[in-house]
Parts: structure tokens; sequence; C-alpha cells
């Protein structure tokens, strides 16, 4: 089933592409200058859509055309990434990013090849939102992995070499279930868990583990690894939708963290094209908020200038315009301070899952 | 002891002694002593200045015969000194004229003369001919011959420095195989270090006298310049000196030597832009000055005019003195003001026109009481005018007592002159006088301005007498009257001088000569409307070379002119720089380093003053003063030729901006073409339409069908586009309406002149039997704005 999905998706990638390269084709048989048309990723043009409750682009766009030099340059560029793509969907084989950018020094066009990773990759983002199609549906592959499983949770997963059904606590190690880059070639088969706790720092997910958490309290743990790749926002909203299981997210107390939140929740900036499919609107935000590090009195570190910089980026930013946060976010400009999550340990390595972890689930009702 | 005595008695035999050694020298002495202030000061500089007076001579002469110029320079070793001959097809020199033009200094036919002229002085040549004769002991040999003469003059001679006069060795006639013109042959101390100027020089003077024909041979080289027009300079005409521009000194030997009697008649006669009205106002501003003018205060009312006038007259009928009287007190009242100049010339009126009715004469005598008598009535409201006259021009400030006191006290000083007559002088000091006394006495302020406003107040009541102004004699003789006349002009609204004195190059001339001598890509030239500096008229032109052969690393170059004649040395010290200097230059497209300072690049500036007399910061004339008006003209006339410039490296750089596109979009667009034909499996691309576009280029194509042919042009630019297109065809197309048809050599030359709007498309046709084979060639537009398939 899940195979039959995917050949389907990847057959819809490649025509898309096709088609792509086929208005491409028309627009100089028509003696019109090529063009392409992509709207803008920036927080200026992201807005609310009140049906998903997510965070997706508006209507700013901007045209890359042959017109100018640099225009045609992209655009060949992209016409050479989508000879590529297709190709690699034609042979079923699939690539990382990086690979893609050195890949292009091989390309017999000088103009073509890449001058650096971070442009190959705005490509492919920008060829995602005009074919309407995910990266990993091109076979396309970012360098990070995704997160770690732990849980009770029984699941099947695609590989190539074959099916494989795992339970996320007995059939793992210490290290947990690690996600595969595309999510989507698992199958949900039966699970135990009463909610899903995202968690940043491997420090902290290792200690839920080591004190029993998931066991104690029927959780899956998800360990983020810092800014989540969009496997693990993908497996999140998957165990959300699919399971139908509340999402918390832990992570340190700081501005940094305040984003990898409103990544798992709200969408990204970069990929809000994909936010439907990415974001978990329900997640709530456990901690440590501000008001922790006074109630709690935990060891702090002054904010430095970029942190209250950013603070007052997410000010602005328009996913953080909530009570909740706006309340917050000047709270600890305030205050001046900021907390890692593992600093709950000055109160006893257990503080976290005894105390701190239970009332606060209670308070916001998920247990 | 002896000492202090001889020193007691010998006071003025120590002056006696001195005066005994003083003794005049000779200009020529004085020039020997001095000849760096002439531009000979030395062996290098001294041969370039030679050949520059010499030059100079010979281009004015032949210009002022009408002949269009052909000069030889030549430069040879001879032994230890230098040989110098410059030979020209001039009008040659007279017998007579020829030793003094050479062997004595200050002489020329120039000096006295307002007109556009190379050399300004008559110093020049027989400069040269002293130097030579100084350094090599060798006299000036010149051969001269006018037109009609069968023989030349030969002469050799050199110049007595004691009396300044030439002493001629040889004087006879010879043959000479020019028609007409002059040859002087130098020798002197020199050396080549000069070169470099020397051939500046000649270049340059090729460059901004494109009539003429200069050849300079020198020992390592040959030089020759060509004419590149036949057109002589516009021809000047002599002007007399402006009102403006004339110092003290000169106006008196003006006044000493002219013929005219009246001052009236001597300003219309020896001045330029004056007529009988601007002599006549000059005149008044004259008398203003020397006379004074005369108060003027409001008159009695006639009945006690009438009365008082009655009571002076005696001996005259009841009747002519009622008459008399009634007259008088009717004019004098009617006045609103009253002179006592104007009462005498009423009473005369009066005078008159009694005799003629009544018979009775009213003489000198009678008509002096009259006048008396109505004076006297008018001083007395005086002090009360004055009063409200101070009232009215100061301000409301100043109190009633003050006010009183100064029109009293200066009623009391009004009160000592006969007449009221003054100068503005005496009215100042008056009014200062009685401010001093006022703010002295009366412990308030009278200030210098409240004193100017009644200075011009009181002033304004006053009228010029008729007096008649002195006659040139007497003007001539006194230094004070000749100074008041002086002012007097000087003060008067005048015409700016006629222009017609000065020949410019011309802008088209300009560019012509800088387009002989540079390869340069680009020529601008502009020619300044005539302006005023001092009372002589002045034209400025400017011209810049761009680009081509010119050298481009190191500062550009600046050709300096005065009156065609080109400034080689003391580049640093001439107004030109100074303006070069401070214009802004990156705003036009040259580099310059700090925004200030010669700028740098490929780029040759050509800067020319003419002038009736060029101001130039010493007697060397090699750079021209600091004048603000002149300097403002220069400036101008740059920025003019270098905004030309600016709209040429702006164009070029977006030609080239144009091009590098082009260059990269050309690359790119096939190959996405042709991989987007290879990825959807479709055929091959034309591109051109979508590149035309991209480079909003003229684009034109063509297709053929069995019966004829079509170039359609279309415009993807934002104007309209006129072309020439010609298509060259190996069949006869017969004739066609819309097109030229020119058969050569067994091909046929199809020419449209389309005129396609922005975002138009034009379609050329013709019918066609049969295959032919096509070349098509575009004219009208840049090869960077056109994309062209056929």
């Amino acid at each position: 089933m899940a195979t039959d999905t995917t050949n389907q998706s990847e057959a819809v990638a490649r025509e898309q592409l096709l088609d792509l390269a086929a208005e491409f084709y028309d627009q100089f048989a028509d003696g019109a200058v090529p063009s392409m048309q992509i709207p803008t990723r920036t927080k200026s043009n992201i807005e609310y859509d009140e049906d998903a409750e997510v965070w997706v682009y508006g209507d700013r766009h901007s045209t890359r055309s042959a017109k100018t030099v640099s225009g045609a340059k992209k655009l060949l560029k992209a016409i050479y990434v989508i000879d590529f793509l297709s190709t690699q969907l034609d042979e079923d084989r699939s690539s990382t990013l990086r690979e893609l950018y050195y890949l292009s020094e091989s390309w017999d066009h000088e103009i073509a090849q890449f001058s650096d990773q971070n442009e190959s990759n705005q490509l492919i983002e920008d060829l995602e939102i005009v074919s309407d199609v995910s990266r990993e549906d091109f076979h396309m592959r970012p360098e990070e992995s995704g997160a770690t499983l732990m849980g009770p949770l029984q699941l099947r997963e695609q590989t190539r070499r074959g099916e494989r059904d795992i339970h996320c606590q007995k059939d793992v190690g210490e290290g947990g279930y690690q996600i595969p880059n595309n999510p989507d070639t698992i199958e949900f088969l039966d699970n135990d868990a009463d909610f899903v706790l995202c968690v940043e720092t491997g420090g902290m997910r290792d200690r839920l583990v080591e004190n029993g958490f998931d066991d104690e309290y029927n959780t899956i743990i998800v360990h983020l690894k810092g800014q989540p790749a969009r496997a693990t926002r993908r497996i999140t909203r998957r165990l959300h939708d699919e399971l139908d299981l509340p999402v918390v997210v832990f992570t340190d107390g700081d501005p940094w963290s305040y984003r990898i939140f409103a990544s798992v929740a709200y969408g990204s900036i970069k990929s809000a094209h994909l936010s439907e499919y990415l974001a978990t609107p329900d997640a709530q935000y456990i901690g440590i908020q501000p008001t922790d590090i006074v109630e709690y009195d935990l060891p702090t570190d002054p904010l430095s200038d970029s942190d209250i910089n950013a603070l007052e980026n997410e000010l602005e930013d328009p996913r953080f315009q909530d009570d909740f946060w706006t309340t917050e976010i000047e709270h600890q400009l305030d205050i001046g301070k900021k907390a890692e999550q593992q600093a709950l340990a000055a109160r006893g390595l257990d503080f976290v899952t005894d105390e701190y972890l239970p009332s606060r689930l209670d308070e916001m009702g998920v247990i | 002891m002896t000492s202090y005595q001889s020193e007691l008695g010998g006071r003025s035999n120590v002056a006696e002694e001195l005066a005994e050694s003083q003794r005049s020298i000779s200009i020529a002495e004085f020039f020997e002593k001095n000849k760096h202030m002439l531009g000979f000061d030395s062996g290098a500089r001294g041969l370039v200045t030679a050949v520059k007076e010499a030059v100079d001579n010979a281009l004015d002469a032949t210009e002022e015969a009408g002949i269009l110029p052909d000069i030889y320079v030549s430069i040879t070793e001879a032994g230890d000194y230098y040989r110098l001959v410059v030979e020209d097809n001039g009008p040659g020199i007279t017998k007579e004229q020829l030793p003094k033009v050479f062997g004595k200094l200050l002489y020329g036919s120039r000096f006295h003369v307002r007109e556009q002229k190379r050399g300004q002085q008559g110093i020049g040549i027989s400069a040269a001919v002293l130097y030579a004769q100084l350094t090599s002991g060798k006299p000036a040999m010149i051969t001269s011959r006018t037109d009609g003469d069968s023989d030349a003059q030969y002469f050799e001679l050199i110049v007595d420095t004691d009396s300044n006069e030439p002493e001629i060795s040889v004087d006879t006639t010879t043959s000479w195989e020019r028609p007409h013109g002059t040859r002087i042959e130098l020798e002197m101390e020199a050396n080549m270090r000069a070169r470099q100027q020397l051939h500046d020089y000649i270049k340059h003077t090729a460059v901004v006298n494109p009539h003429a024909r200069i050849e300079f041979e020198e020992p390592r080289e040959r030089l020759k310049f060509e004419r590149v027009t036949d057109q002589l300079p516009a021809e000047t005409e002599e002007i007399r000196p402006h009102p403006h521009g004339i110092e003290l000194g000169s106006l008196i030997k003006l006044l000493d030597e002219s013929a005219s009697h009246t001052l009236s008649g001597f300003l219309q006669s020896e001045f330029t832009r004056v007529g009988q009205k601007t002599a006549e106002s000059i005149v008044t501003a004259f008398r203003d000055r020397h006379y004074g003018r005369e108060l003027a205060w409001k008159p009695a009312p006639a009945p006690v005019i009438e009365s008082a006038v009655s009571d002076v007259v005696n001996n005259k009928s009841p009747d002519a003195t009622a008459t008399f009287a009634q007259r008088v007190a009717g004019a004098v009242s009617e006045q609103p003001r009253v002179a006592h100049h104007e009462c005498r010339a009423i009473v005369a009126n009066a005078a008159d026109h009694v005799k003629s009715t009544t018979g009775s004469t009213f003489g000198s005598t009678v008509q002096g009481h009259t006048v008396e008598a109505i004076w006297e009535l008018t001083l007395d409201g005086v002090e009360s005018e004055l009063t409200e006259l101070i009232d009215e021009v100061t301000t409301a400030r100043k109190s009633d007592e003050t006010i009183d006191g100064m029109a009293r006290r200066l009623v009391t000083k009004l009160n000592g002159v006969d007449r009221h007559r003054l100068t503005h002088g005496d009215i100042e000091s008056f009014v200062e006088r009685a401010a001093t006394q006022t703010e002295q006495r009366d412990d308030v302020t009278f200030g210098e301005t409240a004193q100017q406003k009644v200075i011009e107040g009181v002033w304004s009541i006053s009228s010029t007498v008729p007096d008649d102004p002195p006659s040139v004699t007497a003007v001539s003789n006194d230094r004070d009257f000749a100074s008041e006349l002086l002012e007097a002009m000087r003060e008067t609204d005048i015409l700016a001088p006629p222009t017609d004195c000065l020949a410019p190059i011309t802008d088209e001339l300009v560019e012509e000569g800088l387009r002989k001598e540079f390869d340069a890509d680009f020529y601008a030239a502009t020619t300044r409307d005539a302006e005023v500096h001092g009372g002589d008229p002045f034209i400025v032109e400017a011209g810049i070379a761009y680009g081509g052969d010119i050298q481009s690393d190191g500062s550009i170059d600046v050709l300096r002119f005065a009156n065609r004649v080109p400034l080689v040395y003391q580049r640093g010290a001439c107004a030109t720089a100074d303006v070069i200097t401070s214009i802004n230059w990156r705003n036009y497209g040259l580099d310059q380093p700090g925004g200030s300072g010669t700028p740098n690049g490929p780029a040759v500036v050509l800067i020319h003053v003419a002038s009736t007399n060029v101001p130039f910061t010493s007697e060397s004339k090699d750079a021209i003063a600091n004048v603000p008006e002149i300097e403002h003209e220069i400036e101008l006339a740059i920025r003019d030729a270098a905004r030309d410039l600016k709209r040429y490296l702006k164009k070029r750089r977006s030609l080239q901006q144009r091009k590098r596109k082009r260059n990269v979009i050309a690359d790119i667009l096939p190959t996405m073409a042709e991989k987007l034909a290879d990825m959807t499996d479709q055929q091959s691309l034309m591109i051109e339409d979508s590149l035309a576009r991209i480079m909003s280029n003229v684009l034109i194509e063509r297709t053929t069908t069995d019966d004829g042919v079509a170039l359609t042009v279309t415009n993807h630019t934002d104007t309209t586009t006129e072309l020439s297109v010609t298509d060259i065809v190996s069949v006869d197309p017969g004739s066609l309406e819309s097109a030229t048809v020119v058969e050569m050599d067994g091909e046929w030359f199809v020419t449209w002149e389309p005129t396609v709007e922005s975002g138009e498309t034009a379609r050329l046709q013709y019918d066609l039997d049969g295959d032919a084979e096509f070349d098509i060639s575009v004219e009208g537009i840049e090869a960077e704005k056109l994309s062209v398939t056929a």
C-alpha cells in the first residue's frame, strides 16, 4: 500500500517536473521570455490559513526571468536540475542535497554549476513550490537524520531490503527507533500511548528514558535533535493526526528553542508551502518558560545581544503574536536570563520526571 | 675730528655725488639686464620665445593681408650656436619700416590698437634679435619682399642698446623666389632641452590655426602640418576703448591729444558705445561731481512772492512790474520744489516775456535782486522742510527732539552755502558733523544708517546745475577735473563693448583642429558668447578629445591658447589650470583622485581665450591672469564640452553593458533551449525571437516561400527605430513600390527604409521566381541592438 502510494507520488513528481520543462519550452516557442514565478519566502509573506490552522505563504511573488543575466543563469540551473531529477526518478535513485551540489560541478555548462550548496538547496525548494511536489518525492535527502522515537508504538517500515515491523520499546536499543528520511514509508500498526512528548536535547531525552518516563506515563518520546528535520515534523504530525494523540514540546528556555517549537507547531518560514504537511498546529508548549526560570529559581545564563535581537524579532514574527508568547517573551526580556531544560537537574536528577513534567502536564490537561 | 667735520658739511655733497652717478637707462639696456621678464631666461627658453615671436608675427601679417599662411621654421646647429630661420608668405615689410620693426624695441603697429591680435606689444621680434646679438654677437639677417617689387630687400642689423635704434650693417636688394614674404635668420645661444615645448608649440599652433600650413625642421625631426580649411579667420575690427576700461593716466593722455573742444564731443569720438545720450549722462554725472548740485525747496505761495518781487523792482512802470511779478510768482509757486538756478531761469524767462509784451527791459541787476528776494523767501521754510524730510527717511524710533536737533544743525551749515550748491561729499560731511553734534549735545544716537538715509534724502531733492562743463583743455590740464570725469564715466551705465573686434576660432574649427592632431574616439567643442572684463571684450572657447590613441595613463593634456597663440610655459600659474583643477571631473566621467586637482584619463582639453586685451600674469605672456569674469567663462565653456563627454561616455558604457549581457545570454539561451527540447522530446527551438525580446533589440527574420521572400522587422526596443535594410539578392526581383532596387555586378540591392514604432512589426516583401541567395545588411542601428536571423 505504501509502495503504491510512493510509486504514485513519484510518478506525479516526475510528471510535474516535466510539465515545468514543457512550460519553458512553450514560452520559447512563443517567442516570449522564459520566466518562473515563485512566492517570496520571508516572514513578511507568511499568513495564517484559518482552515489548516497553519502558516502558509501569502501572495507576494518574485519572478525569475531570462531577461536579466542573473535570471537567465538561475533558469539555466533550474532546467539542469529538473533534468537531473527526472532522470533520478526514472532510475529510482536518490541523492542528498550536498551530492546535488557536487554533481553540478560535472555539468558541461559552466554557468549551470552551483557556487555553493546554499544555492542548490534554495533551488530545490523553489522547484518544490513551483511543481507542488515535496523534495522527498524527488528523492532528495538532507544531511540531517530525523528523530528517534521511544515509546509504546508498533510500526512497519518499507525499506530497500524489504518490510520491517518494529516496536519502539521492545525492538530497539537505548537509542530508540531512527525514523527514515521519508516517514511516509512508515505504517502505524498499534500503540499504547496517551500523548507524544517532543524533546529538544539529547541529554534530556536520555534522562527521560533512563527514568522510565515513557513507560510510566505512556508517552512516545520524540527526540527532535535541535531544529527538527522535515521528517521529524512529518512524523510528529502523523502521530497526532493518525493516532489522535496530543503533542507537547519540551525545549530550552531561549529564543532559538522557541523557534523550534514554532516550526513543529506553526510551520517554518522556509517550508511554509509544506506547512499543511509538516506542522502540528495543536502542539502545545511545556517549557522551559521564562516564568519557570523565576518560579523554580533555575541556574541561568544572561541573554546575549543576539539573544535579545532574536527575542525582539520574535515579537515581530506573526507566528508568535498571541498573548501567551508576547507575555513570556517580554518577561524574558525583563529578567534578561535564559535557562536550559537540563538546568532542572539543579533541583535533583529526578525533579524533571517527578515534579516538573507531571505538574505541568496536569495543568495543561494532558494527563 | 676730521671725519666728523667732513660729515657735517658733507650731507649735500653726498646727495650731489649720488646725483652725478644717476643717468637714464634705455629700454634696450634694461632688457639686456632683465631678459627673463620677456621670456629669454635660458638658452632653451630663449629659442622657444624667438620661434613664438616670429611665428606670431607671420600669422598676424598673413591674416591681415588676407593670405593663407605658409610658414617654414628651421632650427639647425651652427657650431656653438643654433641658427633659427622663419620664413612666411606674408605681405612683406617696406624698406623704411623693416629696420625699426626688427631693430627697435617697443615699436610696432599693434601697440596702440584695440584689436584681437597675437602679439599685444611690439616688443616681440626685436627682443629676439637683441637676444641673438647678445649671445652670439651675430646680426639678424632679414629678407623681405612686398608684392609688386621686383626684388627683395636684404638687411643685416642689430639693436643699438644705448639708443634703442637699429644699427644696420648691410642694406641691399637681392633676388628671391618668393613673390612676397619675410624671412628672418638669427644665430643665438640655445639648446634643444626645450625640444618638447617647441614641438608642442608648433603642433598646438597648427591645431588652433587650421587655415595655416606649417613646416618645422629641427636637427632630429621634421614635422609638416597641412591646412584643413581654406577659410581665413573672420576679419576683426579695431575698436575704441570703453569708458569702463580706462585708467586715469590714459584718460588724461587722450584728453591732451584730442581735437574735440567740448567734453561731450570728446566722449563720443574717443570711446566706443558712447552716443549723444550717453555722453549727456556722463557729463551730467560730471557736473554733479564738479560743481555739485543745488538743493531745491518748496516755494512760497504766489501772492507772497508777488509782493516781494514788486518790492524789489524799482523804476519800472507799475504795469510792467505787475506783469513781471505775477509771471514770476505764478511760475515759481507752480513748481513743487525750486532750486536757485531754476529761479534764475524763471526770472530770465519772465523778463523776456515782459520785454516782448511791454517793451520794458528788466536787466540783470533787477533779475538778480528778484532772484535773491525769492530765494530769501524760500529759505524761510527750509528748516521745517528738512525736519519733515529727516522724519520721513529715518525710522519711527527717532524722537522729535533728535530730528529737530539734526534739522537745526543742518540748516545752520546750509546757511553758509551759496545757493545751496553742494557736492555729494559736502552733504556727507555736513550730515556727519550734524549727527556727531546731535549725539554729543542731545545725548541721542544718530548712527551711520540713519545718516546715510538723510544724505540720500537730501541728495534726492537736489537738482543738477545747468553750468557749462569745463572745456576739454581745462580738464586735461587739471588732474582733479580728470579724476572727476573718470568717476562720472565709471558711474554711468554704458552698453558692453561690441564684439566684432574678436575672431574666435569657432567651435567647428576647434573640433577640426583637434581631429587633425589627435586620433580620438570623441570630440566636443564649444564657443561661448562674448563677455567683458575691465572694459575689454573677450570670448572663451573650449574643446575636448577623448579616447582612441590618446594616452590613457597619467593626467589629461591641457592645451592653452590666448589669441590663437599656444601658451607653453607656466602652466601652474595660469587661470585655466586653476579652473580645471577646481571642477569635479568625476561628475563628467574622468578619474580625479580626491575630487580635485588635474584629472586623469585619455583626454585632451583645449581652452582658448580671445580678447582685445588678454590679461597675463607677467610680461612673458605665458599664463593668463586670474580675472574672475574670465575664469567664470572658462569654467562654463569647459562644462559645456564636458557635458557632451559625459553623455558620450554614458552611452558607451551602456552599449558595453548591453554587449556583455548579450554575450552571456547568447551563451545561455541556446543551451537552455536545447536541453528543454531534449527533455520534453520535441523538436529544437528557434530562440531568436526570445533573444531579441530579452535584449530589447530589433529582430529581423526571413521567411521564404515559393513565390517570394518576406523580411519581418519587429521592434522590441522602447523607441521608434528608423532603419535602412538592404537585401542583396542573386536574382532580379523586378521593380518594387516600397523599395529601391539597384543592380551591380550581377547582384540586386533591394533597399527599404522602414520606420517601425516600439512594439510594432513591419513586413518587407518581394516576389521572386526560383531559388536565390540572400545577404542582408542593416543600417541605422547599433550592432548591439540588432538581432538578425535572415
